[in-house]
């Protein structure tokens, strides 16, 4: 329903074009302009940073831009991450969303849908469009239309006791991967009296489980460009949850209280020395940093790798314009600046995840030589890309009410493999 | 003192700890650093008392002014909701009219309805009005929101007050203003107290509708501000909030002493009168 307007104005921002050409120029807009470069117009940009060193980061972004561009101030609001989606919800309705707006791939797809989101596409520099890979670009692409330009993202990555390892006389694993059988004897190994090789908190394990299937070559759906999308559980889907079944059963090798708690409750379990390894999103190196005890000494191994490699699915962080917005083009002008490689690399540093863009990368690389984890890090984002149910329009109910559920019955022994590939496929049909 | 006797002291006393836990979980929380908040091996006093998680949540969240819009919409949203709801609960419980239980069971009916979907109706309504971005808007929406069940709670104290007292005030020779003034209102106090504190607390806590409606940081309640201390995926920094969640209770717990006097003084008044 935004769009017909949108069109109009794209028209008549190509009319003026053409009139200003004709007649020698003037204040006509460029082709990706909208609006009168000179006008002072202040737009509103929400962001849901969280970490103290992000929040700086995006408010020292925000006063450059502001004293670089005069005619486009950005007034800088702070949101939370505690029910965003409805808020955006009741504010696109009202007519009313921010003109910049910071949420997550997976949460603005739907909303993109639906129309209230600006097409992007004539409004990022080449640059950009060039220096962020195909992957990360397909998640915040629909209808052809990119809705949203992804910032940062998380991965899922192996953090390292080092000393437990040096204890139980296990070298650390180094290299371009690790495979998941090597995390899996590693834990066997680093398994003893009291102490457990693997804690993952997998309280929801959705999320983890649907982003690292890719690895193992489980695509869970296929999804055409209107959204609609059919499932299919094979191997490559089940993999990751009947190894983590098979170490905490079998094995014994993964505490599976750990199974039933967040990342963050896991965290102090693993600072305790209570496990060898913990697997959990790259944010937490941050937590780990700031409040590992004194002589605390960790690593985070080299990105797992299944069958087809170490690919991750990952639903990045993003900056969207509302369709709304009577000054897309400015908008989408501050979020080219905001993703320039200093900026998206400072962003990056203060949350502990990885910058979308190669450049930026390449900063934080430079920025955060020599400190624990971060050459691990970047290279696991290397390796992410689009994961199908991310565009799957009726994702978060079948997530909710179904897949959640069975792979926690799974998790706590209740229900086969069979069973739960069952529960999956036949949630998802009841749903459509 | 008998067996008994005692063993009621220490099973009151036991509950009261019991009660008192949590407060005191989020009192020593607030003054632990975030080291020892995430040891394995977690101590209820924290080794080193500080006030670090105080003064970075003051400074993150801008506490103090959130704080004042918090007590504004609150007080006035309490002032509005007793006003409204006196007369209408009097109205109700003493005049038994037919449409007493259609209004009864308009209001039963209004609390069930989830937030999520009345906010966008209500949204599109105060954007034109000029509220959707304002303390005024949100007053409205909570006097709204608190009336039905307030008009309830307030409906049931009235109607407890034997009408025979009003009745004898009559037969004594006094007008009607009089009788409601002299009569009705001590014995209704504690109903008064309660429905405040209702209106009051629930005001003070609401989080939903302000995240919707206030966009402007000058004008951000508490509960928005609190809720910066809390991220994705879980993350949390769980010393500042339990330091902002402390400071945010102490309005609060103020309000309750101040009016709990008056609870106490309506109680008696009403009992003399009686």
């Amino acid at each position: 329903m935004h769009r017909t307007p949108r069109a109009a104005m794209t028209l008549a921002a190509g009319a003026l074009l053409l009139t200003g050409c004709a007649f020698g120029g003037g204040q006509a807009p460029t082709a990706t302009e909208t609006t009168d470069p000179t006008e002072e117009v202040t737009l509103t940009f929400q962001s849901l940073a969280f970490q103290d060193a992000t929040i700086a980061a995006t408010e020292s972004i925000v006063d450059s831009w502001n004293s670089e561009h005069p005619e486009t101030q950005i007034d800088l609001v702070q949101g939370s991450w505690d029910n965003v989606h409805d808020q955006l919800v009741t504010q696109f309705q009202g007519g009313d969303a921010p003109d910049i707006i910071h949420n997550e791939a997976s949460d603005m797809a739907g909303f993109a849908h639906d129309g209230y989101l600006a097409d992007l596409t004539p409004f990022l520099s080449e640059e950009l469009r060039g220096d962020v890979s195909e992957g990360v670009w397909s998640t915040v692409t629909a209808n052809d239309q990119i809705f949203a330009a992804p910032t940062i993202m998380q991965s899922y990555v192996a953090f390292a006791n080092t000393a437990a390892f040096e204890a139980a006389g296990v070298e650390v694993p180094t290299g371009e991967s690790l495979a998941w059988e090597d995390l899996r004897s590693i834990a066997q190994e680093l398994t003893a009296d009291g102490t457990y090789g693997l804690g993952w908190g997998l309280k929801s394990p959705t999320a983890p489980f649907m982003n690292l299937a890719l690895g193992e070559e489980g695509t869970f759906f296929e999804v055409d460009p209107e959204g609609e999308a059919t499932i299919e559980i094979g191997e490559g889907e089940l993999a990751i949850p009947e190894t983590v079944h098979a170490m905490a059963y079998e094995d014994q090798s993964l505490d599976p209280v750990t199974l039933t708690q967040t990342g963050a409750d896991v965290l102090p379990g693993f600072l305790g020395g209570s496990y060898g390894m913990y697997i959990g999103g790259s944010f937490l190196a941050q937590q780990i940093a700031d409040t590992a005890p004194e002589g605390f000494e960790w690593t985070v191994l080299p990105p797992l790798a299944g069958s087809a490699g170490a690919a991750q699915g990952t639903s990045p962080q993003t900056l969207s314009v509302s369709a709304d917005s009577e000054y897309v083009d400015r908008a989408a002008a501050f979020i080219d600046y905001y993703m320039q490689a200093e900026n998206l690399a400072a962003v990056g540093e203060g949350d502990c995840l990885i910058p979308t863009t190669g450049a930026a990368r390449d900063a934080l690389a430079t920025a955060t030589e020599g400190q624990t984890g971060w050459a691990e890090m970047l290279a696991s984002g290397a390796v992410l890309e689009a994961a199908p149910f991310q565009l799957a329009v009726n994702y978060p109910q079948w997530k909710d009410q179904y897949a959640t559920p069975a792979f926690q019955q799974y998790l706590s022994n209740a229900i086969t493999l069979e069973q739960l590939s069952t529960q999956l496929t036949e949630g998802w049909d009841s749903i459509q | 003192m008998p067996l008994g006797r005692v063993l009621q002291y220490v099973a009151i006393v036991l509950f009261m700890i019991f009660l008192a836990f949590p407060l005191l979980f989020l009192f020593t929380t607030a003054f632990k650093s975030q080291r020892e908040l995430q040891s394995p091996d977690p101590q209820l006093l924290p080794a080193q008392w500080n006030l670090d998680n105080f003064t970075a949540a003051i400074d993150r969240a801008n506490l103090i002014q959130a704080a004042g819009n918090s007590l504004i919409v609150a007080l006035v949203t309490t002032l509005i909701v007793v006003a409204v709801s006196l007369p209408a609960a009097y109205a109700l419980a003493r005049f038994r009219t037919r449409l007493r239980k259609l209004a009864t069971g308009w209001i039963l009916l209004s609390q069930v309805f989830p937030f999520i979907l009345i906010i966008v109706p209500l949204y599109l309504m105060l954007q034109p009005l000029g509220l959707g971005n304002s303390l005024g808007g949100l007053v409205v929406v909570y006097v709204v929101w608190s009336l039905p069940f307030a008009l309830w709670m307030l409906q049931g104290y009235v109607a407890s007050i034997p009408v025979d007292l009003e009745e004898a005030g009559a037969m004594d020779g006094a007008p009607k203003w009089r009788v409601l003034v002299s009569i009705v209102l001590p014995l209704l106090a504690p109903g008064l107290v309660a429905t405040s504190l209702f209106a009051f607390i629930g005001s003070w806590n609401e989080f939903f509708f302000a995240l919707v409606l206030i966009k402007d940081e000058a004008l951000q309640t508490l509960p928005q501000r609190l809720a910066l201390f809390v991220g994705a995926e879980g993350q949390v920094q769980l010393g500042q909030l339990a330091a902002a969640s402390l400071l945010a209770a102490i309005p609060s717990l103020l309000f309750f002493a101040l009016i709990q006097r008056r609870l106490t003084s309506g109680l008696l008044s009403g009992a003399v009168k009686g």
